[in-house]
């Protein structure tokens, strides 16, 4: 089961703070590593932001460009077992590795549809060997690569039918080294093995629990449970080994750090605030659409693209339009 | 298949959507014009590009801080609809309602209001009216959430009025007052905390929170009121609806149909000096506003059925919005199968055309006809179009020289050629002088690369800034 822990973050065009926000990268040292993709592909708006659970602020480093060590549209990031923070450009079909500073360390990739070719990453994935999983959306495939870029293999083709995609955005690698897809034109997640033998499939389109809508990206824990950020239910869910729903969260995101700071030294905008009612019943004009209701409750999850885990049982979601990082602790489930 | 046909077809597209491709309009024509107007007015199995496209290619059209963040979303819709009156209406009212960044800031809220314009635009004129009435964009940009029992603000009430329904001249300052009393507590939820983020620009801290409407009781004034000679308690729909009862709401809403699909119009304020273009058409179209329970549907029927709209001496007699223009190059050169940053420079160009979208210059919308046109928005438009299909990498540029050059092209006559590419421009028809100057251009050259060079010289003419 999942508990509302806090949340990180809060929009900023630069900086301190995040600008659609992509994924997050909970690293080995302890720091957060966030790829912005910015409002409109921003001269300062796109940018990796690295700061902790605390909300500390260590920098930012992969500004817009198309030089080395620059980024035009990160799209996921993953560490390596060096210590690498990579990330894949989906603007570039490029995958860039920084060190821990932001320093460059190496890039890679071609835009194209032949075997090791790139067109649109947007999920990485490091498996224990170091070898890395990338999710080639716009060829409907998976490919994995070593850590230097050469290329080893790869599996699934457009479609529908079980090892093939549509548009496959996040993924993971789970303890015992299955691959698990966020396929997101086929609502589904899809397990392979390592070496892209097809296993099994998860979920149906829907909006009832354990069904999915265009899911963005999925965890897989020691025990096997699955965490899935279902982008277009605008919420997550935490399915059993059998694709089962355990539980379906909506989002409950409070004030931040960063955001608290925001209403100390902005005093009218949280006067008024304190007066809102932030939950609001809203008209039946908007049909209850969970898109829709998130643009209204801020509370809520709104373009969940990323979930991950860390060793410490926290889960982060990314949420793209809110410009933050929802964090749950993972608990024993109930008897 | 008959050419008049074919012609009649385009015509209506044109009007009615975007322009169509040259195969959109032979399919068209071969169900027939009364079964495509038909199919225009109650589209079904509608689609486009789709939100879940365009919320994970284009993050800002889905999150949507700033105005044009919306405006890609429409723009993404207006390029692939199947059903391109819906937008083509949601354009309409955009025009007339028109309802902007400056005072609205957020753009979501924009982007509602276009969504409702979409869903709802041929719907009967009062359920319109009592949307616009509730719709947060509007009462902000006309500032009804400031509108109470005990101190109104008239501006939503004389907009409603003059330039949404009946137009100057038509009711008094003390109807204005009354009016403005029935609004009262019409107004949007968490008003203060909205408006306070709203003046300071603020998205913070976790980008903007829409608006919705909220309806305040004890702040509405429930007292007698007397509107255009009625008397009784009047709230705001009951205001709508003897708006919608007036002979001269019908006959304004019928003008601007008349010139939106029709045939250019003077610019709006001018309306009450300058009669009507063609008074007949106007008497037809509120006649059929009455007899339908004030239906936009019904009466865009009507309109499309009629000989004053099939007119050979309506062809070419309005000027495309830039909005209209961009959207139909862009729908010829098929760059957009997905969202892509070349969006961004492309949506730029509304602006330099002269119609940045949810940013109309004030109240009263966009002068249009031969306003949009002057010496700096022409050569915006011609270079946009002549660079768009300049670029044969694009799909539906490609496809249209290979079409164009499907057989060797130097055994075509160059009148051949132009009239092959007038064709796939969309079985536009240029004038004689126009037609003679293309055909000696392609004399020179029928190769492949000329052939380009001659898509981008039609799209320079005078009847391609036409719709």
């Amino acid at each position: 089961m999942l508990e509302y822990s806090h949340t990180i973050g809060i929009v900023a065009m630069e900086g301190r703070g995040f600008e659609y926000p992509t994924d997050t990268v909970p690293a080995r040292n302890g720091r957060m590593y966030v790829p912005n993709r910015s409002r409109d592909f921003g001269e300062r708006g796109v940018r990796v932001t690295v700061l902790n659970l605390d909300s500390e602020y260590y920098g930012t480093f992969g500004y817009l460009g198309d030089g080395e060590g620059q980024l035009v549209s990160p799209m996921c990031a993953a560490e390596s077992g060096q210590g690498l923070i990579y990330v894949a450009d989906d603007y570039t079909h490029r995958v860039s590795a920084f060190d821990y500073d932001g320093g460059f360390a190496l890039r890679w990739g071609v835009h194209g549809s032949a075997e090791g070719e790139l067109n649109g990453p947007s999920g990485l994935a490091f498996d224990t060997d170091d070898n890395l999983y990338v999710a080639d959306t716009h060829n409907s495939r998976i490919q994995k690569f070593t850590s230097s870029g050469d290329f080893l293999h790869a599996f699934g083709s457009p479609g529908a039918s079980e090892g093939q995609f549509r548009l496959p955005w996040g993924l993971t690698v789970a303890h015992d080294g299955d691959v698990y897809v966020a396929d997101w034109g086929n609502d589904r997640i899809q397990r392979f093995s390592p070496e892209g033998e097809f296993v099994a499939s998860y979920g149906t389109t829907g909006r009832a629990d354990g069904q999915l809508r265009r899911p963005s990206g999925v965890a897989v824990d020691e025990h096997g449970l699955m965490y899935v950020s279902d982008w277009g239910n605008e919420r997550v869910q935490v399915l059993d080994g059998d694709g089962n729903p355990v539980q379906v969260l909506r989002g409950e995101a409070t004030l931040s750090k960063w955001a608290s700071d925001f209403m100390a030294t902005n005093r009218e905008e949280a006067a008024a605030r304190a007066t809102a009612n932030m939950k609001p019943d809203l008209p039946d004009v908007y049909g209850g659409d969970p898109h829709t209701e998130s643009a209204h409750v801020e509370s809520l999850f709104w373009a969940p693209v990323s979930i991950k885990l860390d060793d410490a049982g926290r889960v982060y979601v990314t949420e793209a339009n809110r410009h933050r990082i929802q964090i749950y602790q993972r608990t024993p489930s109930p008897a | 298949m008959a050419q008049s046909d074919i012609k009649l077809i385009a015509h209506l597209m044109r009007r009615a959507g975007f322009g169509a491709t040259r195969e959109e309009i032979r399919s068209y024509a071969a169900k027939g014009y009364e079964a495509t107007v038909e199919e225009l007015l109650n589209p079904s199995d509608t689609e486009w590009l789709g939100d879940d496209m365009v919320r994970r290619f284009d993050l800002e059209a889905s999150g949507m801080i700033n105005a044009p963040g919306s405006s890609r979303n429409w723009v993404y819709r207006m390029i692939t609809t199947n059903a391109p009156l819906l937008d083509k209406m949601a354009l309409f009212w955009h025009g007339i309602f028109a309802t902007g960044v400056p005072k609205v800031i957020n753009g979501r809220v924009l982007y509602d209001q276009i969504n409702t314009f979409r869903r709802h635009g041929m719907d009967s004129f009062d359920s319109i009216l009592v949307r616009l009435a509730k719709d947060p964009a509007m009462i902000v940009w006309l500032d009804n959430q400031e509108n109470h029992s005990h101190a109104i603000n008239e501006n939503w009430a004389r907009e409603l009025l003059e330039l949404f329904s009946m137009g100057v001249g038509n009711y008094t300052e003390d109807d204005i007052k009354e009016c403005a009393r029935a609004f009262t507590g019409w107004t949007i939820g968490n008003t203060e905390y909205m408006m306070v983020r709203s003046q300071r620009d603020s998205d913070w801290p976790y980008g903007r929170i829409a608006y919705h409407f909220d309806y305040r009781p004890e702040d509405h004034d429930d007292s007698e009121k007397t509107f255009l000679g009625r008397r009784g308690n009047f709230n705001g729909e009951d205001i709508i609806d003897i708006i919608c009862q007036q002979e001269s709401t019908a006959r304004f809403i019928s003008r601007h149909l008349y010139h939106y699909f029709v045939a250019d119009e003077p610019p709006v304020p001018s309306w009450p000096y300058t009669p009507p273009r063609d008074p007949g058409a106007i008497d037809i179209l509120a006649q059929a506003y009455f007899e339908s329970g004030y239906d936009i549907r019904s009466v865009l029927r009507v309109l499309f059925n009629s000989d004053f709209f099939k007119s050979e001496d309506v062809r070419y007699k309005k000027v495309k919005g830039p909005a209209e223009y961009l959207v139909g190059v862009l729908r010829m050169t098929g760059e957009f199968d997905m969202p892509r940053r070349e969006m961004i420079p492309r949506y730029r160009q509304t602006g330099w055309m002269g119609q940045e979208l949810s940013n109309p210059p004030s109240v009263e919308g966009w002068h249009e006809g031969v306003e949009w046109i002057d010496t700096g928005t022409l050569i915006e438009r011609i270079n946009f179009a002549s660079e768009q299909f300049g670029d044969s990498n694009k799909p539906g540029v490609k496809a249209m020289i290979d079409r164009i050059c499907r057989e060797d092209t130097d055994q075509l006559s160059s009148e051949q050629l132009v009239d092959r590419c007038l064709d796939e421009m969309g079985a536009i028809s240029v004038d004689d002088e126009t037609r003679a100057v293309l055909i000696r251009f392609i004399d020179a050259d029928h190769g492949r690369e000329n052939v380009e060079n001659l898509l981008r010289l039609s799209a320079s003419t005078r009847e391609f800034q036409l719709a």
